[in-house]
């Protein structure tokens, strides 16, 4: 299977659930998708047996934007697809996909102490990185997170 | 005064001590040649002794602090009690009678006994592994390794050590025996707990086993006890199948040479598991050591 | 103290002698056989993710070959080429095989180093003191390559540093000419040692399916037969001209994966011997301009433990919007629990060993120590602490 015809593939299989999609680079594919369709989207993608989750990343569109965007990468061979999940700022959840993905649950733990995505149905909801002892409502990734230098050390 | 001199100094006490750490640096010099490192110089074992005792001990509380001390010297004591009845150097041993076969085996096991003990004594998870761990491992290679030192007794007719080892020095059992002396062998690493037979103080699953409470003078006297335990173990091994120990060079060579020996087999093998190290001796090692047993009793039997 | 009668819990880590780094397990344990596992990462989190979005493209090169010690270069690598495809530049032929030469030689120490860590766990201290003496011949090289032991610091933007003359090749034909003798030797001993093989054959067997599903990736994944190399699925630097042999072994335990690893040695010797051969003439460096073009971009490289995957986001000024960078590590710790279950515990130290686990790669990112509040000491306070109370002995 070419890249050509992965991300066809691809696109074939997220038709169902697409907002929008765009090819930014020759092997790449982006499908916006709607957080409520995640999981489903998710599910046909592995039913489809197209590739593996290649890792979660988390990106603050900033405060005037007030939207995360959450980017779930799906590699097979040289082709890459990223499902692109839109959240409000002020009211961020995404659903878990560990229900049908459980090698998820690192990247989603990360999404949600880094970035203050609340994970439904996340089962571990426990610090993997941050200090047990972290200061609430701190998220590092977020663009205006303060991350009060006299605390940090040097 | 004399026996206050052989407690003290010779043959026990003072000579044991520093016989022991040569043994250790001995070992330790040649597996790192093996494996191609330089190795300590051979003050080393003195160094971290006088270290050790010079260090803050930490009791841990919650525990029976008078078994905590009471353990590592009763350990060195009943190592360095064995060594009375053994040919060290290649004399005559300081207390002898029929029997005493038993009793400086008995003695040895004391140490590893110890050692377990101590480990059940703290609530640290990796102490309590480790002395599981020594205590199962003791329970496997010791039927094996007194039965192959019984091998020897067998053939000379007598269950004291200075007997069998004037009966040794008119026949090499090494080639009468080969099966007790490789069960004799590797009992002695197993007793020593040098790998493969280390699983009791893998670092790398239970950092010190027994021993990861212990510091300071304790763990001092548990090392020291081991170092006695190398040197009366090679000279028993030594006494009964290479040909019988008669005088101080052939004391020295000829434990040197079952030094090499452990020291191959050590930097030879990786570490093996508990459970493998228990089938390992129940089903290899105390059935052909039994079967030779058996071989030994019956030509007796014919013969006499 | 009635939880622990009901549990018995093995820690292993923050600091433990079978990691070299700190991570954090929970193992419990029923005799000597273990029921669960939960792991806990962050202790080697510097907030490098964090941080790049602070400093500017060329600063943050230095920053992302820190993450980790060992696969320096490919993390460099990673990022210099994604941010040469966001600038629409790519790199001279010439410097790109330096590069692929540099990323085969990191693979090479890599391999071998984690040859000797495996050996330590199983408690083989003589293949462990083997491997890292020879290692030490690749280490020489890299230093005579570039002057550097670790952190090559081989990559610019839009290039190399340094070129390959006809005496650093020499060193280096020389070296692979030793290792390779040496790695075959290691292979007989994986594959022969009765003693050794009773602590890999058939310990944390991982099926091909399991694989899948749990995302591994690198040579663990290959160990159990699932085909998954980015040097041959989306070559990047030189690997186009120079194709890689995908090395495959479908058994899929600890065994399995000291095969493919050596067997990679084996591969990498054989390739960088062609590019060495092969190699393209021509400039070391194109230009870049210092300020990135707006948008987004993915880049993919095979580390010496797996795929190493970089999300690069540009907004159009000197800093980076985002860099998200998720390890190879990463994927792979997640079968560590899963796998651990059901073992003897003196096999999780080699299980844990099996995937190549780097902790400072998968860490990477936060930054902050919360000050003084009990839990968390300044070092000043437990400067103080240790002051008093030696001065309170007798």
């Amino acid at each position: 299977m070419n890249t050509e015809n992965a991300l066809k593939a691809a696109g074939e299989l997220l038709a169902e659930w697409t907002i929008a999609a765009n090819t930014p680079e020759s092997n790449r594919l982006d499908v916006v998708i709607g957080a409520e369709n995640l999981i489903a989207s998710v599910s046909a993608m592995l039913d489809g047996r197209w590739g593996y989750l290649a890792g979660i990343t988390g990106l603050d569109l900033g405060v005037q934007a007030g939207q995360f965007e959450v980017l779930y990468h799906f590699c097979a061979g040289a082709a890459v697809l990223t499902l692109r999940v839109r959240t409000p700022r002020d009211h961020a959840v995404v659903p878990s996909i560990c229900t049908v993905l459980p090698s998820a649950i690192f990247y989603e733990r990360e999404l949600r102490e880094m970035l203050g995505v609340e994970v439904t149905g996340l089962t571990n909801t426990d610090h993997l990185f941050l200090p047990d002892d972290w200061r609430e409502g701190v998220y590092p990734l977020r663009k205006d997170a303060v991350l009060d230098q006299g605390e940090t050390r040097q | 005064m004399r026996e206050l001199f052989a407690i003290l100094f010779f043959p026990g006490g003072l000579f044991l001590l520093a016989g022991g750490m040569m043994y250790e640096w001995a070992d330790h010099k040649l597996i790192a040649r093996l494996q191609n490192r330089v190795g300590p110089r051979w003050f080393q074992p003195l160094a971290d002794t006088v270290k050790l005792l010079a260090k803050e001990e930490v009791i841990p509380s919650g525990i029976s602090t008078f078994l905590f001390i009471a353990l590592p010297i009763a350990a060195l004591a009943g190592a360095l009690t064995s060594a009375l009845y053994v040919p060290l150097g290649g004399l005559a041993p300081t207390y002898s009678f029929h029997g005493d076969l038993i009793v400086a085996l008995y003695m040895l096991s004391l140490l590893t006994l110890c050692t377990g003990l101590a480990g059940s004594n703290t609530t640290d998870s990796f102490s309590l592994v480790g002395a599981t761990r020594t205590l199962t491992q003791l329970f496997s290679y010791e039927a094996p390794f007194l039965v192959a030192l019984l091998g020897p007794a067998l053939a000379a007719g007598s269950w004291q050590i200075s007997e069998v080892n004037t009966y040794a020095q008119s026949h090499w059992l090494l080639f009468l025996q080969p099966i007790g002396f490789i069960v004799a062998l590797i009992g002695l690493l197993g007793k020593l707990e040098m790998p493969p037979f280390d699983s009791p103080e893998a670092e790398t699953e239970i950092v010190a086993g027994a021993m990861t409470e212990y510091s300071g003078r304790g763990l001092a006297l548990f090392h020291l006890g081991r170092k006695v335990e190398l040197m009366v173990g090679l000279t028993l091994v030594a006494s009964f199948y290479l040909g019988g120990l008669g005088n101080p060079i052939e004391f020295v060579v000829k434990t040197l040479a079952l030094l090499l020996g452990l020291s191959v087999l050590q930097s030879l093998m990786a570490r093996l598991r508990i459970d493998q190290i228990v089938g390992l001796w129940w089903r290899y090692g105390a059935l052909l050591v039994l079967a030779q047993w058996l071989v030994l009793m019956l030509i007796g039997g014919f013969t006499s | 103290m009635s939880e622990k009668s009901e549990k018995f819990i093995v820690p292993i880590g923050p600091q433990h002698p079978a990691l070299k780094e700190p991570g954090h397990f929970e193992f419990t344990v029923d005799g000597e056989v273990v029921t669960g596992a939960s792991v806990r990462l962050g202790y080697a989190h510097r907030g490098i993710e964090k941080a790049t979005e602070s400093r500017n493209w060329t600063q943050n090169m230095y920053l992302l070959e820190r993450i980790c010690g060992i696969c320096s270069h490919i993390h460099a690598l990673a990022y210099c080429l994604g941010v040469e495809k966001l600038a629409g530049v790519s790199a001279p032929p010439r410097a790109q095989a330096i590069r692929s030469v540099v990323a085969e030689l990191e693979r090479i120490h890599s391999h071998l180093m984690w040859l000797g860590v495996a050996a330590h766990e199983a408690g083989f201290e003589t293949l462990f003191m083997y491997s890292w003496r020879d290692r030490e011949t690749l280490m020489d090289v890299l230093e005579a390559l570039t002057g550097n032991r670790v952190n090559y610091s081989a990559n610019l933007i839009g290039g190399v540093k340094f070129d390959i003359n006809a005496d650093q090749r020499d060193t280096i034909l020389r070296a692979l000419e030793f290792l390779e003798e040496r790695t075959a030797h290691y292979m007989d001993i994986v594959t022969t040692d009765v003693v050794f093989l009773r602590r890999t054959r058939g310990i944390g067997t991982t099926s091909a399916a399991q694989a899948e599903l749990l995302g591994l990736v690198g040579p663990t994944a290959r160990a159990s037969g699932v085909a998954r190399d980015v040097r041959i699925d989306a070559p990047y630097a030189a690997y186009a001209d120079f194709p890689v042999t995908l090395i495959l072994h479908n058994v899929g335990d600890l065994e399995s994966r000291f095969i493919v690893r050596i067997n990679e040695l084996l591969e990498s010797y054989r390739l960088i011997r062609q590019i060495l051969d092969h190699m393209p003439e021509g400039e070391l460096t194109a230009r870049v301009p210092r300020r990135i073009k707006e948008g987004e971009t993915i880049s993919r490289v095979e580390a010496p433990r797996g795929e190493l995957f970089y999300f690069i986001k540009s907004n159009g000024s000197d800093t980076p919007e985002r860099i998200k960078v998720r390890t190879p590590t990463m994927c792979n710790m997640a079968s560590v629990p899963v796998l651990g279950i059901g073992q003897q515990l003196a096999d999780i130290p080699m299980i844990l060993a099996g995937i190549d686990p780097c902790f400072s790669c998968n860490d990477r990112a936060a930054v902050i120590h919360q000050g003084d509040d009990g839990d968390t000491w300044t070092w000043e306070r437990l400067r103080q602490y240790g002051i008093d109370y030696y001065r309170g002995q007798p």
